[in-house]
């Protein structure tokens, strides 16, 4: 009797401690229940870098975090999976395509000079493009097809040329994203008005130095390209012949607005990406959709509860009662455990909650059909209580460690929304096990202790009269 | 009412091989007309899947329901003709379409094309997943692998806790209840167009942990029995065993179905064909652990004579101190 109070006592700390734990550490819930983003970011080896190593991951996980942290987005979780991938978790995203844009971007930032040649070139060229248009319209004025067709061919060839030289237009510099240190918007005193500031690391400092004083007050622009692509092209002004920009800092101005001028800075900020990367993964939930499936977990979840509830207790009566009461205290120790390990709840975890909900009871069905047995056979109410609950345990733990095995291989190999599943079901199992033994087990044996709870049929409706006087014993 | 689970023993095999043939005819089928047994969603192939709903707080935004036709042009002249597309939602406000993969250039032109078309749509009810080919290609194999380990631990286990034909025993059981599932979700495929998704692997090793857990209580009880009375013919004990543990597996299948039917009806979308699998395959666990594993082991017994009894009787003594010494 001593030990059953004192287990007594220890449940009863246990259920306080879990509604305290419940009250006070709020489960986290995951991207589908909330709403949000979840991309899955594979970063891909380069010429430069033929192997992704634990270093790159870590780069870009910076420059990636970086960005997240540009996009204003609370709470982002950035962590690296397996050997070559990136997890970004965006909560209540509220533009999924710009984060997208700005995740994805294969961003490398590359600074370029305009070649005057080129560019005096490609003047005269466009000049001869324009004649050529003009030659076009007076020709299709007079209707001659012939020298119509001859006239589009040097059209066509002239806009080839052109086109090849304005690739060339630009040429590297060798200043890339690696040397940039950090950008951004800034407002300017006159007007609405924004700039972008940049800022190199000192060898990044010295190119840009370099490569300022050749330009200025040429009327040549600095190429800032990203991924091949021009994003912008400032030109330097002719104060700065002498020494260039110097001390590793620039200002882009323009006509920027607020918007525009993030946008750059953050996309040269993420300029220093050393290898690309692509965005292999995106599940985007609204803000409505997480909501309405939180509510119809809940119903799903107190449906099951009160149909399991109410099935115990018809069936298998004060035993059933008992059960019922070591089920909700399954129900909150299991919450709290969740809280307390710091389980993000996803749609599949509380499908896996609600499920060993069902599975919970499994144990004390097992030792109530036991108990059954054993009045059946005549044996007195005590002796059946407590030998159903030892009989029942090689098979209750058979049971759980395979079910606990299925978990635990979930777990390991599977993958973002499966391990939810896995790791609810998996501490669902374990606790199970816990109150279906030790709660169920000191309710029973508190209650055969009431003279008026102690009547056989109060355990096993039907049961033969002749064996109800022994059972009483 | 006594249940005499092996005399029409060659009854019960009929009717599990009559469902899993069906299933096996569904996968060769669906295998001959989209190259998979099963019908596999984007969580494996690849794809987008894009769900919208039109924002109603909008006057006049949704006085008809969605037109298909329309959708269907848009997605023809953005070259996405071959996307399947369903109308969804209580008043057919919603539509879910499921593309080859996109990249967020396509998709925000493919969405900002639908916009004009059908009407603006509320950002809070949409529903992105994207997943690349290669991502599916890992979904599946982590899948399958996690599926093929869990049957080793499981096996493993079996073995040391019973004894080895015990185990490959249950795991014939267990091959069974998986096979009942994948069929029947191959004929759903077929019929319903249900697609199978990384859920689904889930829901078949739920069904692995489940099935062996119901075949466990009963091949538990098998050995106890064997033990009380050894010279029993094997098929009378496990008649007996199974009787007795027959209201327990009754009662702990429909203790879980009652919260599977909650999650079913309730539960929401995603969560509607896990649960469904879930039924299935608890079900045809129910039935395969009362009436498939109990008469293979009779039959299999009956066959390698009585030579293997005295070894099952050792085992359960194992067994039997332990629990004694738990109970003083």
């Amino acid at each position: 009797m001593q030990r059953q109070r004192s287990l007594l006592v220890l449940i009863l700390v246990l259920v306080i401690a879990a509604i305290t734990v419940i009250v006070r550490f709020p489960i986290a819930l995951g991207l589908d229940l909330q709403g949000g983003s979840q991309l899955t970011i594979q970063v891909k080896p380069s010429e430069e870098v033929k192997q992704i190593t634990e270093r790159e991951l870590e780069a870009v996980q910076t420059v990636i975090e970086n960005r997240v942290n540009g996009l204003g987005v609370s709470e982002p979780v950035v962590q690296t999976v397996g050997q070559d991938q990136i997890l970004v978790q965006l909560p209540g995203v509220s533009d999924p395509e710009q984060a997208e844009r700005v995740l994805g971007g294969t961003a490398q930032l590359d600074f370029r000079r305009e070649n005057f040649e080129t560019a005096a070139l490609l003047n005269v060229r466009q000049k001869e493009l324009s004649q050529l248009l003009l030659k076009q319209q007076e020709l299709e004025q007079k209707g001659d097809t012939t020298a119509i067709a001859a006239n589009q061919e040097q059209l066509q060839a002239k806009e080839k040329q052109i086109a090849e030289l304005a690739e060339s237009l630009f040429e590297p510099t060798g200043l890339t994203g690696k040397n940039l240190r950090n950008a951004d918007a800034i407002p300017t005193q006159i007007g609405n008005n924004w700039s972008v500031g940049i800022e190199f690391d000192p060898r990044g400092g010295e190119l840009f130095a370099e490569l300022t004083k050749e330009l200025a007050g040429t009327g040549r622009r600095l190429g800032i390209f990203l991924d091949d692509e021009l994003i912008s092209a400032p030109s330097v002004s002719s104060e700065f012949r002498q020494t260039g920009i110097t001390g590793g800092r620039a200002e882009i101005t323009g006509t920027f607005t607020a918007q525009s001028a993030n946008e750059l800075a953050l996309q040269l900020r993420g300029g220093a990406l050393p290898v690309p990367v692509e965005i292999v993964e995106n599940r985007t939930v609204g803000a409505t959709l997480g909501r309405d499936s939180i509510q119809r977990s809940i119903y799903a979840g107190v449906g099951g509860l009160i149909l399991v509830l109410i099935f115990m207790v018809l069936y298998y009566r004060l035993p059933g009662l008992i059960a019922d009461l070591a089920l909700v205290i399954y129900a909150l120790l299991t919450w709290a455990t969740f809280a307390l390990l710091g389980v993000t709840l996803t749609l599949p975890g509380i499908a896996g909650f609600i499920l060993s909900i069902g599975m919970a009871v499994d144990a004390n069905v097992l030792i109530f059909e036991r108990t059954r047995e054993e009045l059946q056979t005549g044996k007195s109410l005590y002796r059946s209580v407590e030998s159903g609950f030892y009989r029942a345990f090689s098979s209750i733990l058979d049971g759980n460690v395979t079910t606990v095995i299925a978990c635990a291989a979930l777990f390991w190999l599977g993958a973002g929304l499966v391990r939810g599943f896995a790791l609810t079901l998996g501490l669902g199992v374990a606790v199970s096990m816990f109150t279906a033994i030790t709660c169920s087990r000191t309710f029973m044996l508190l209650a055969i202790s009431f003279p008026a709870l102690r009547k056989p049929e109060l355990f096993c409706p039907n049961l033969p009269v002749s064996k109800k006087a022994e059972g009483a014993l | 009412m006594k249940l005499s689970v092996n005399k029409q023993r060659s009854l019960w095999w009929a009717i599990s091989a009559a469902i899993i043939l069906s299933g096996l005819i569904a996968m060769a089928i669906s295998w001959r007309q989209i190259g998979t047994p099963l019908r596999p969603s984007l969580d494996f192939v690849g794809g987008t899947r894009l769900q919208l709903e039109r924002d109603c707080s909008k006057p006049g935004n949704c006085d008809q329901p969605i037109n298909i036709t329309a959708v269907r042009e848009t997605l023809a002249s953005q070259g996405l003709g071959s996307s399947s597309i369903q109308v969804v939602g209580q008043d057919q406000q919603g539509v879910s379409i499921r593309t080859k993969t996109l990249n967020v250039e396509e998709r925000t032109k493919l969405q900002t094309a639908l916009r004009e078309k059908i009407g603006a749509f509320d950002p809070k009810s949409t529903q992105i997943d994207t997943v690349g080919p290669t991502i599916g290609r890992q979904l599946l194999n982590s899948g399958l692998i996690a599926l093929i380990v869990s049957f080793a631990g499981i096996m493993i286990y079996l073995s040391l806790r019973f004894q080895f034909d015990y185990a490959v025993l249950a795991i014939v059981a267990l091959f069974h209840d998986v096979l009942i599932a994948v069929g029947i979700f191959s004929i759903l495929g077929l019929v319903q167009g249900v697609e199978v998704d990384s859920l689904f692997i889930v829901a078949l090793l739920t069904i692995t942990g489940f099935s062996v857990n119901d075949t466990v209580v009963i091949y538990d009880r098998i050995r106890e029995v064997l033990k009380l009375n050894p010279n029993q013919p094997i098929n009378s004990v496990v008649d007996d065993a199974v009787n007795q543990t027959l209201a327990r597996s009754l009662n702990t299948t429909l203790t879980t179905l009652l919260t599977l039917f909650a999650i079913f009806l309730f539960g929401g979308e995603t969560l509607k064909n896990f649960a469904l699998a879930l039924i299935v395959g608890f079900i045809a666990g129910a039935y395969s652990s009362i009436f498939v594993a109990s008469t293979l082991l009779s039959w299999w017994r009956e066959r390698t004579t009585n030579q293997s009894q005295p070894v099952s009787a050792i085992a359960s003594d194992a067994i039997d101190t332990s629990t004694r010494s738990d109970d003083a």
